[in-house]
């Protein structure tokens, strides 16, 4: 594995410079949690592990936070507000500035076929612009491509549940079994060997401002999943400990 | 006046049509409490309500004042609450919501004038001196439910409360410190409880106990029940919604006197408990000089 993981650090703290990778090609790059002061110090400004990409050149901080900033980017579950003139106005949290999804932002959209959102909608969309003075504008459509890549308005049954950004994060993760340590999906799924009752079909929309809806034409299997998502997330569930809640979910949903 | 935050319309649809089989988010039972865990400070009268995760913290105070000049024989007795934006960042602070309101009348109606504090006890010296009992009500995280969490603080803190021990002599009143006379807990006649069902669906006839925040957006309306373990009905608040039928009432109340039956056992093996860790062996043992090793 290319990413390791260092000691907790804590805002301000001084690092040793051995924990700083160095590549002969890549420059270096600093993740979320770190600030280069000029010329040479890399100062953290969250408490959290230190982690390392030793292939990309790359160290960051991994914290668990609970306020959402945007970055350009992420996926996003948000929730409708209004409707501008050109733009729809959506909340990514609550009580923070709306960010702004323009009309012709969708997947094949013109100004006769744009689909019509009513408020309260949850609206599954990518941070196209996030700087730090200005709302953030979202989109829903592949700028390069034209194509949706699954993001769009959220429709058929489900419900959205909310979980801790960092553990957003960890369900993003392309392993987010191995490098994560989130396996509850899989178990649910009956992807796993020894859970018996497993086989739900549901399926996702993790948003990185932490949220995620959870869909299935089943509302036990909704319940299920999001339970399942939030204990792990609250408690702290190790990879044992999934699999235990998971067992003992699905034993009560017979 | 920033509004509370709205959920979804997709959680809004799941959560009633949920309810319609039968299924909560949260994997309870319509008539299931979270788990109520309760704790005491370590001063007097201090009471921390854990009710899944909403959490209340009530302290109870008392000082010595001069009593009302239409009431001389009677102490006086005052809950004050107030939601800070720790709980949710739509309250603010001298500015109450139509919540703190309903919560504050609630809580008055639910132990104040049920009488559940003998306020004729707290009386030192008729129209001139008597205790002042306040309880403070600090709602430290809001999700759904704060009426019957903080009825159970309040009534918690109070029970666990002592006031300071005094005596007259040749009209001098003395207020002794704990360490000269042991502080003396209040009159408490009854322990009243709150119990709240939240109705769903069109004509109100799902009935749910100890809703969460999301499911307190959705309902329809709600009914308080106070009542204590003997089956006293304190007071009924319905405040709007849809109407319900008077059959399904009563069956809520049924349930209701079971449920404050089990917080009363609680908070009596509570108080217990508190009672055996606090007592040192007697006066004795307090005043022995030497050390535990």
């Amino acid at each position: 594995m290319t990413t390791s993981t260092g000691p907790l650090v804590l805002p301000g703290e001084a690092l040793d410079p051995s924990l700083i990778p160095s590549h002969p090609k890549h420059p270096l790059r600093l993740g979320p949690g770190l600030r280069h002061i000029p010329p040479s110090d890399i100062v953290p400004t969250v408490a959290g592990q230190l982690t390392t990409n030793s292939h990309k050149n790359s160290l960051w901080v991994e914290a668990n936070s609970n306020r959402y900033i945007p970055q350009q980017n992420d996926p996003i579950l948000a929730t409708l507000l209004r409707t501008a003139p050109d733009s729809y106005l959506l909340t990514l949290s609550p009580h923070t500035a709306p960010a702004s999804l323009p009309h012709l932002a969708f997947e094949g959209a013109t100004k006769k076929t744009r689909p019509i959102l009513s408020p309260g909608q949850l609206v599954y969309a990518r941070v196209a612009l996030a700087n730090k003075h200005m709302d953030p504008e979202l989109e829903c459509v592949n700028p390069a491509t034209g194509k949706a890549d699954g993001l769009g308005p959220i429709t058929g049954p489900g419900c959205a549940f909310d979980i801790s950004l960092g553990f957003a994060r960890r369900l993003l993760m392309a392993r987010s079994r191995e490098e994560g340590g989130v396996g509850v999906l899989e178990m649910l799924a009956g992807e796993e060997p020894g859970i018996t009752g497993g086989g739900l079909s549901f399926e996702t929309a993790v948003g990185r401002n932490g949220r995620v809806w959870v869909g299935s034409e089943s509302a036990a299997t909704v319940i299920v999943v999001g339970r399942a998502l939030q204990e792990t997330d609250r408690n702290g569930l190790g990879m044992e400990g999934q699999r235990r809640f998971v067992k003992k979910l699905l034993r009560e949903m017979k | 006046m920033p509004r509370e935050a709205e959920p979804s319309l997709n959680e809004k649809q799941f959560v009633a049509q949920a309810l319609q089989e039968n299924l909560r988010l949260d994997g309870r039972e319509f008539d299931q409490y979270r788990p109520l865990e309760l704790s005491f400070g370590d001063q007097y009268g201090v009471a921390d309500v854990t009710l899944g995760r909403t959490r209340v913290l009530a302290k109870a105070t008392a000082e010595v004042t001069v009593p009302y000049a239409d009431r001389p024989l009677d102490g006086v007795f005052t809950i004050a609450t107030e939601l800070s934006p720790m709980a949710s960042p739509s309250f603010e602070v001298n500015r109450p919501t139509e919540t703190e309101v309903l919560l504050s009348r609630l809580l008055e109606k639910t132990v104040r004038r049920s009488g559940a504090l003998d306020t004729e006890s707290l009386c030192l010296v008729a129209g001139q001196k008597c205790w002042s009992v306040r309880v403070d009500v600090h709602v430290l995280a809001h999700d759904g439910n704060l009426i019957d969490a903080s009825c159970a603080a309040v009534v918690a803190a109070l029970r666990h409360f002592r006031k300071p021990d005094t005596s007259m002599d040749a009209g001098v009143l003395t207020v002794y410190t704990p360490a000269e006379r042991e502080p003396v807990p209040l009159s408490w006649l009854h322990s009243p409880f709150c119990v709240t069902w939240s109705f769903f669906g069109e004509e109100g006839d799902i009935a749910v106990l100890d809703a969460t925040w999301l499911e307190e957006q959705v309902r329809v309306g709600s009914c308080t029940v106070s009542l204590n373990k003997h089956g006293e009905i304190c007071q009924i608040a319905k405040l709007g919604g849809t109407p319900v039928d008077a059959v399904a009432l009563l069956q809520c109340t049924n349930v209701a006197l079971a449920r404050v039956k089990e917080f009363s056992d609680m908070l009596d093996a509570k108080l217990a408990e508190d009672a055996k860790r606090r007592d040192k062996g007697g006066f004795m043992a307090e005043l022995r000089a030497e050390n535990d090793r």
